[in-house]
């Protein structure tokens, strides 16, 4: 019963739920990281292509009836960082004419205010434009014009990285931080695990007293499932250990009452004597295997490794078959045995031999203890074996008792104490629930109805 | 065509007046071959440059002893065919791009026309003559002014801006017709000269003014400027190119050249490898060779121009002028305000302003 080599591990598992997550939630802080570095980078330098256009647009005026303007040189300059960006600069009037600049910029026609930013691909370069809406400032007229300046996007970049690698860096330590926190914690947490593993290590293998160590209240939980099991594991082996008591006892009686026997027709000169001893002898012997062969079939009940072969089987061919098994011993002794079955065949998934026995046990009993009518029957909805017969019965506070193996419904009664021991295990191996009552609760002598009753999920 | 080019054609019409630039001494296109020493190994590599033959020839030289299996073909071009030829979609490319006209190599490389180069020569070479890894500053030419020392006798020579306007204002008689600069409508170079001045301090139009008083001369290029002063035609020169200066007034014992003071504008020749070069290879090892030692020692030794080269001392090279005027040392900046430059409605605010300044006194003079 030990785990597969490759299943993961409680420590793994942890990690990899807390690491997996942690580092998907790191890549997205990443990336944003990255957008909001080169957001602000582009904030930054929007201010220039704002300056700029701005010291452009105040240079603008009217001359000769058209738009003049005398370009300043720093406003270009402006444009060009460390990085020694190309720079672009051009002045459209209203109508989208060129008036003047060193490259024919595009507008912007989307966005709102004077001021409009814009990354656009031109000539295979990637540029920041930038389009200021201004007009002139004049006693006349007051032409509007547009002033458009763009420059690449080299120094945006150069900021954008050394932004962007400072909060790297920071996201990184913050990772490490978090990922030392996450290891320790996992194995800190994990340690009354080891406490348990190496508390039920060092058990001697043979106790079955409850464990007792202080856990933290998930591992308290699995510890009162231990001593629960534990628990059931003493009483299971305390039943086991009376019922090898009982065994022995009950097997050590009839072989000393054997052994005396023989003893006493061995002192006797009388050929018949010993003839009624050696009869005498033959019965006890008889009992004893009959005996032997019950506590045979009882333990193969009790194997819970044992699977035995279940199939559909008919009901009515079992209780035919055990009634033809026992009429002649039933017809001996005086008593009178029938069957009741339905005139067709009722289906049900079992075990054929332990319903065999199971009858064959009940059948036995009831002859034993003084029935003089004996019924079998089968019935219906729900599916039900049932054995009827008109002795004594058993009081009420006996039943459950008569269950337990070796427990004689009746002091100097004939049987082994096994029989309806047996009949449980098989019903409780089919899952079939046993009913003792009454056959017939107010006449004088009782009677007594067990009941095997197959419920739906009935298979051994 | 596609639009960015046909925007860039429309420049180039609109600026033909600039490209008549003086840098580009050499009207008609030059050619320097230099063959491979085994046609069989032979590695073709095609240089165009604004850089006059005599200029290139020792460097070229040199590469070649180095290189001798690159067949080696050198064309002399002016600014203006050096920049059509590049955007022409139809024509091959060079494999390798120099020029003078600072702002528009620096417009290629803005547009992503060149390729970078990342060899060590490369990689170590200083920030301020380069930009990105792809345009590359390897010459270094201070702006100067010149002057015959027999017309000046008694007046203090003009060693900086602020004694040039003194200079301009006080013998204002004497020099009227005969001070010399460059023409910023016809000239890019006067052009990019006069942008940088302005920008350095607004007095540069109190100069401008002054240069208009005394109804100085305007010429297209420093060789011509230098014949003037050396024949006698002008006493004073203002923003010449110093590497051709430098060796004419060594020539001429009457001249005096002497880089201003207060500030030097500093002119840079632009290299770059074009993205559609056939020989990428071959353009990489010319490059390289030109911003490695031995390349910039050539160029300190054998030509006028200036090595930029950190570790090269001597007459001309960049650290020998740093030393020497330190903060007053203003090279012209490879950054995207050279694309001001460019702009045609600033060329036209300023070069508005110019003459209004130039023709300030002559129209109130006294």
């Amino acid at each position: 019963m030990s785990p597969p080599v490759n299943s993961p591990s409680l420590y793994r598992r942890l990690l990899i739920w807390l690491l997996v997550p942690m580092l998907a939630l790191g890549t997205v802080m990443l990336v944003q990281a990255y957008l909001a570095s080169r957001d602000t980078a582009d904030r930054a330098f929007d201010r220039l292509l704002e300056s700029a256009s701005l010291s452009i647009a105040e240079q603008v005026k009217r001359q000769q009836g058209q738009l003049w303007m005398d370009l300043p040189p720093a406003a270009l300059k402006m444009l060009a960082s460390n990085a020694e960006e190309r720079v672009f600069y051009a002045l459209y009037d209203a109508h989208d004419n060129f008036i003047s600049g060193n490259a024919e910029l595009p507008r912007i026609d989307d966005g709102q205010g004077n001021m409009r930013f814009t990354n656009i691909q031109w000539h295979d370069m990637a540029l920041r434009l930038g389009v200021r809406r201004s007009q002139l400032e004049g006693w006349r007229d007051r032409q509007p014009f547009e002033v458009r300046v763009a420059h690449t996007r080299e120094g945006r970049e150069a900021l954008t990285q050394t932004l962007f690698q400072g909060s790297m860096l920071r996201l990184i330590a913050m990772a490490m931080l978090a990922i030392g926190v996450v290891l320790l914690g996992v194995r800190m947490a994990l340690m009354p695990l080891t406490q348990l593993r190496r508390a039920i290590r060092a058990r001697d293998p043979r106790t079955l007293a409850p464990l007792d160590l202080p856990l933290p209240r998930e591992l308290a939980e699995l510890r009162e499932t231990l001593n629960d099991l534990l628990a059931r594991m003493r009483r299971v082996r305390a039943n086991q250990e009376r019922f090898i008591g009982d065994a022995s006892h009950q097997l050590r009686t009839p072989l000393a009452g054997l052994s005396a026997r023989a003893e006493l027709a061995l002192r006797q000169n009388d050929p018949r004597a010993w003839h009624d001893a050696l009869g005498v002898m033959r019965g006890s012997a008889d009992k004893t295997a009959r005996l032997a062969s019950q506590l045979l079939s009882l333990t193969r009940l009790n194997n819970p490794e044992s699977m035995p072969e279940a199939r559909d089987i008919d009901l009515c061919d079992i209780a035919r078959q055990a009634v033809r098994d026992a009429l002649s011993s039933c017809h001996r002794a005086g008593i009178d045995l029938g069957v009741e079955t339905p005139s067709h065949a009722v289906i049900q998934r079992a075990v054929q031999w332990q319903l065999a026995e199971a009858l064959a046990n009940l059948i036995d009993n009831a002859s034993r203890y003084g029935a003089s009518r004996i019924t079998v029957r089968v019935g219906e909805t729900p599916t039900r074996l049932e054995v009827e017969d008109n002795g004594p019965g058993i009081p009420e506070a006996q039943r459950l008792l008569v269950l337990r193996p070796f427990h004689r419904g009746m002091e100097g009664g004939q049987g082994s104490g096994l029989g309806l021991a047996i009949v449980d295990g098989i019903a409780r191996a089919h899952a079939a629930r046993l009913t003792l009552v009454p056959a017939r609760p107010n006449a004088e002598s009782q009677g007594l109805r067990v009941r095997l009753h197959f419920t739906e999920d009935s298979t051994p | 065509m596609t639009t960015p080019c046909r925007l860039l054609a429309h420049w180039v019409v609109a600026l033909t007046g600039l490209m008549l630039s003086a840098m580009a001494l050499a009207d008609d296109a030059h050619v320097l071959r230099y063959a491979a020493a085994h046609e069989a190994t032979a590695q073709p590599l095609e240089i165009y440059g604004a850089l006059d033959n005599d200029l290139m020839a020792p460097l070229l030289a040199d590469f070649h002893a180095r290189y001798p299996d690159i067949d080696l073909t050198y064309r002399n071009l002016t600014t203006l065919t050096l920049y059509r030829r590049f955007l022409a979609e139809d024509e091959a490319s060079a494999d390798v791009v120099m020029s003078s006209a600072m702002p528009w190599q620096y417009q290629l490389a803005n547009r992503g026309h060149a390729q970078a180069l990342t060899t060590s020569a490369a990689r170590q070479w200083p920030q301020a003559s380069r930009w990105r890894h792809e345009l590359f500053g390897f010459t270094f030419e201070p702006v100067v002014i010149v002057y015959r020392r027999d017309a000046l006798e008694g007046a203090t020579p003009p060693d900086s801006h602020e004694a040039l306007l003194r200079l301009l204002t006080h013998e204002r008689q004497r020099l009227t017709g005969r001070v010399v600069t460059y023409d910023p409508w016809r000239s890019g170079a006067g052009y990019t000269y006069a942008t940088e001045d302005a920008h350095m301090s607004p007095r540069y139009w109190e100069l401008v003014a002054a240069l208009g008083g005394v109804k100085a001369a305007l010429a297209d290029t420093t060789g011509e400027m230098l014949d003037g002063l050396a024949d006698g035609r002008y006493a004073v020169g203002y923003n010449l190119l110093g590497s051709y200066a430098r060796d004419f007034v060594a020539d001429h014992p009457q001249l005096e050249m002497v880089i201003p003071s207060d500030y030097a504008l500093v002119t840079q020749r632009l290299v770059l490898i074009p993205k559609r070069a056939p020989h990428p290879e071959t353009a990489e090892r010319f490059v390289d060779y030109l911003l490695s030692r031995q390349g910039q020692q050539v160029i300190r030794d054998k030509t006028p121009l200036g090595a930029v080269h950190t570790a090269l001392e001597g007459e001309g090279t960049a650290r020998d002028l740093r030393k020497t005027l330190g903060d007053a040392l203003h090279p012209i900046a490879i950054d995207p305000s050279l694309l001001a430059t460019l702009d045609t409605l600033k060329r036209h605010s300023l070069l508005e302003r110019w003459q209004r300044e130039y023709t300030r006194l002559s129209d109130n003079g006294p």
